[in-house]
């Protein structure tokens, strides 16, 4: 008898250890746990997947800072929020608690969804609190670290200040004011002492919960991608020869490079300035066709007349882009460009969410956008064949950086705050 | 759930018995879709509870349990008799007796909160009496309770959602009846099919809801859609082709004492609402799919193997007059399906289960969702809510309990009451309630 209790507590005793060993071995798989691609067919198959596997390892997040990866600069850390492992660790918490919204449904985590791009693969644009209507698509945190122009239209200026938008957006988490967020945290035993072992002593405030979300949020660094290793490590294997055909293509004929930036050690893929493509143009005064194509099921579409959907559908909230932080007219339905970096996760794109594919994204831009009186001059139509469309899709997608299953499994250990 | 609730639940259960012997039964006539050896109100019934979705700018904004004087002998027939606010706006949507049916579980679809209400005190005054507000983190990440099933002393309750990333995946979540967490049993996924056979293409992990026919020991439940959908504007949804993928297309066959899956069926496009025949000789139950508008018979065959099949179609489906609700009689004769788009019910004659023909159609409303019927199958309840941010805009958004009376060949309407003129909300799921239940 004491035999057998010696061995259950030998297993017990070793259980995490086999469990967290698990844990780093297990693959990730990336995108929704419930893969729909294919579904515009009959032929489609569900690729579920139960989310009793959705279980991961934290990992050490502050390496980067140490070393970025290939291709990356180093990651500009303001002076006043240094990044420590408490404060990552306390703003991964944060990130993932849905108690920081009025009623207790919305975090962070829930529109920027790990496996997902740290976005939403399967919204166009945002819902939050009560199902309220977000205008834009969710942008990825995903190498957020390096941009002092933050959200589509660059309204917010730090990763520090930044959070407090959606926090108090009434069609975000709805939170009735700064001081209620601070109140709360501070009653929710869960935190005890976590602020003030990250801040020296200090507790909950409009800083300090800033600044712990930033500093996790400014781990989320990730470069070494299939391109960095051919481009800047000069490995002519990592790429093959579409994704390098794409590349030329990309800084030549079809000129993405004008917007999506690569300096000579380093390539952030954007110029971090706003720029007008149409879509937000047309959005606003460029109509509507009179029907809508509807997915009712696999392979089972429907044309439903727009009068139908406008019955059941709130008028579209405006949007003008950066204008509305500028008030300068000529900023009208301009936004701001993206980063291209894990841009094969980060679907549906642009800042509508208007395009499923990167196929589609290459289309739109080899029609020349749409034609409005503000349209960017570099956008303009450029006579890519088929080919060349794949080539630069292919190069698209080897920009996907190498540690981004480490980056979601080790969200995946954070908890999710939920009431109690 | 406090000591003294306990007390009460235990009081409750103890009592069942003695109610079974108090109530007159009719062998398989029932009440919409409540189990079939539960106790029934087999007259007149006195009450509709209402579970009513608080709106901005309207009366105190809050979900609300209504209560409706629905007897013709009672000088509060066709009036709001009482109101019980619960605070905030949670997505108020299903509800569900306990097996005793003394108390009343409603659900909540957006904060997951459960508020059970007793109702046998005084059925005119349902009073608020405990608030399960951590079902999310109860059941490890379920989100969205919906329907409430009670199994004697459990409530087994489907989840539409989860906490991960509010898309359609989810699980039931067993619980007792004094409102303990039991256990969480996630739906079958092509990754785990949990021994389940998988006879066709899909096993998305999708859940709505859950009926169950004890006497083969069996249990059903469909499949709807995740939380960023059923929250979402509809008409934003419409228009998102990545959203418009996110719908479940199955729907799973289970062994109830074991609570495992055992078969899954493909049925595109969303099934949701599950009613199984009530004559025992019936080994089959119904659902119908929301977007392609299908009637679906689950049936055993001859070798005594569950099988799926589409047997007719509600209205012209390519214009997706979207069927979310339906009630069978209880002669297992007529089937009544509303149509939300097109506020209208129709009813299908489905005594050849394999061929149901619609044998009439009734314009009711606007808009229109949850039909409720007596167990005498004279009385039929409508209203008109389907989801806060799915219902109709400006004036198609009538909001209201519609009472019609069936004479075999005409719906008749009995009383009206507009649940924006009352300053109510938006009205969802309607249970029956009686004096005759409690009565020694």
């Amino acid at each position: 008898m004491l035999g057998r209790i010696l061995v259950l507590c030998g297993i017990f005793a070793i259980l995490p250890t086999l469990l967290k060993g698990h844990a780093a071995n297990m693959d990730i798989t990336l995108g929704p746990g419930d893969n729909r691609t294919g579904y515009d067919s009959t032929d489609f198959e569900s690729r579920s997947i139960s989310l009793l596997q959705r279980t991961g390892e934290a990992a050490d997040l502050l390496s980067v800072l140490k070393s970025p990866p290939l291709g990356l600069p180093a990651i500009p850390v303001p002076p006043d929020n240094p990044v420590t492992a408490e404060k990552v660790q306390l703003g991964r918490k944060l990130f993932f608690d849905r108690r920081l919204s009025l009623n207790e449904t919305m975090s962070c985590g829930m529109c920027h969804i790990p496996e997902q791009g740290f976005t939403n693969n399967e919204l166009a644009t945002a819902v939050g609190i009560e199902g309220r209507t977000v205008r834009r698509n969710a942008p990825t945190i995903y190498n957020v670290a390096y941009f002092s122009n933050i959200f589509h239209d660059g309204r917010d200026t730090r990763l520090e200040y930044q959070i407090w938008q959606p926090m108090l957006a009434t069609n975000e988490m709805a939170n009735p004011s700064i001081g209620y967020v601070i109140e709360k945290i501070r009653r929710q035993p869960d935190y005890t002492g976590l602020f003030e072992d990250a801040f020296g002593g200090r507790g909950p405030g409009i800083e300090t919960i800033g600044m712990a979300i930033a500093a996790y949020e400014r781990t989320l660094v990730s470069g070494n991608s299939p391109f960095d290793r051919w481009y800047f490590g000069k490995d002519e294997a990592a790429l093959d020869d579409a994704a390098k055909q794409g590349f030329r293509l990309f800084i030549g004929k079809a000129g993405c490079s004008g917007c999506h930036t690569i300096q000579k050690k380093f390539a952030l893929f954007t110029d971090d300035a706003f720029h007008n493509t149409g879509l937000g143009w047309q959005a606003s005064v460029g109509g509507d066709s009179s029907e809508v194509q509807v997915q009712l099921a696999p392979g089972i579409k429907v044309s439903v007349p727009r009068n139908v959907i406008n019955s059941v559908g709130e008028p579209p909230l405006s949007d003008l882009g950066r204008y509305e932080v500028t008030q300068v007219p000529a900023d009208r339905w301009r936004y701001k460009t993206p980063i291209l970096r894990n841009i094969a996760l980060t679907a549906p794109y642009m800042h509508n969410g208007s395009f499923g594919t990167l196929k589609e994204v290459v289309e739109f831009y080899n029609r020349g956008g749409v034609p409005n009186p503000l349209l960017d001059p570099l956008i303009r139509p450029l006579e890519l064949t088929d080919s060349e469309i794949r080539h630069i899709v292919a190069f698209l997608e080897s920009l996907t950086g190498d540690n981004v299953k480490t980056l979601v499994r080790d969200a995946f250990a954070a908890p999710i705050g939920d009431r109690r | 759930m406090g000591a003294s609730r306990n007390t009460i639940y235990e009081i409750a259960i103890v009592s069942m018995v003695t109610i079974f012997s108090l109530v007159s039964l009719s062998a398989w006539a029932n009440e919409t879709g409540l189990p079939h050896d539960m106790v029934k109100i087999t007259g007149q019934e006195d009450f509709v509870y209402v579970w009513t979705l608080g709106v901005e700018g309207i009366g105190d904004e809050q979900d609300k349990l209504v209560t409706v004087g629905v007897n013709p002998d009672s000088s509060q027939y066709g009036k709001v008799v009482h109101s019980v606010s619960v605070g905030g706006r949670n997505e108020a949507h299903h509800m569900g007796f306990t097996f005793d049916r003394r108390y009343l579980w409603c659900a909540t679809l957006d904060t997951s909160k459960i508020f059970v209400f007793d109702i046998h005190s005084d059925p005119a005054r349902p009073k608020l009496v405990e608030t399960i507000s951590d079902f999310v983190a109860q059941s490890g990440g379920v989100v969205g309770p919906h329907t409430i099933m009670p199994m004697k002393d459990r409530m087994l309750i489907t989840g539409l959602s989860n906490n991960r990333d509010h898309g359609g995946r989810s699980a039931l979540v067993e619980y007792t009846a004094d409102g303990k967490y039991v256990a969480t049993y996630w739906m079958p996924t092509d990754d785990n099919l949990q021994g389940a056979a998988k006879t066709g293409k899909y096993a998305d992990g999708y859940s709505y809801d859950i009926r169950a026919m004890p006497r083969m020991d069996v249990m059903f439940t469909s499949s709807f859609t995740g939380w960023s959908n059923y929250m979402m504007d509809f008409g934003k949804m419409l228009k998102d082709e990545q959203a418009m993928k996110r719908f479940g297309n199955t729907f799973v066959v289970w062994s109830l004492s074991e609570r495992m899956p055992r078969k899954i069926f493909d049925m595109p496009g969303a099934p949701l609402e599950i009613r199984c025949a009530i004559n025992p000789a019936h080994d089959y139950a119904f659902t119908i799919t929301a977007l392609t508008s299908k009637i679906w018979l689950v049936y055993r065959d001859q070798q005594g193997e569950w099988q799926a099949k589409d047997v007719a179609d509600i209205g012209d489906p390519a214009k997706v007059p979207l069927p979310p609700a339906f009630t069978i009689s209880s002669d297992d004769r007529l089937l009544w399906a509303t149509t939300f788009l097109e506020g209208k019910v129709r009813a299908f004659d489905i005594s050849d289960p394999f061929h149901p023909s619609q044998v009439y159609v009734k314009q009711i409303g606007s808009q229109v969702n949850m039909v409720s019927s007596s167990w005498d199958s004279k009385r039929l309840y409508f209203t008109s809510s389907i989801l806060s941010k799915w219902d109709k805009k400006g004036s198609d958004n009538e909001q209201f309990i519609k009472s019609f009376e069936w004479d075999g060949k005409a719906l008749k309407e009995r009383f009206v009451i507009d649940f924006t003129r009352e300053k109510l909300g938006r009205p969802h799921e309607m249970k029956f309630g009686a004096y005759a239940l409690y009565k020694p």
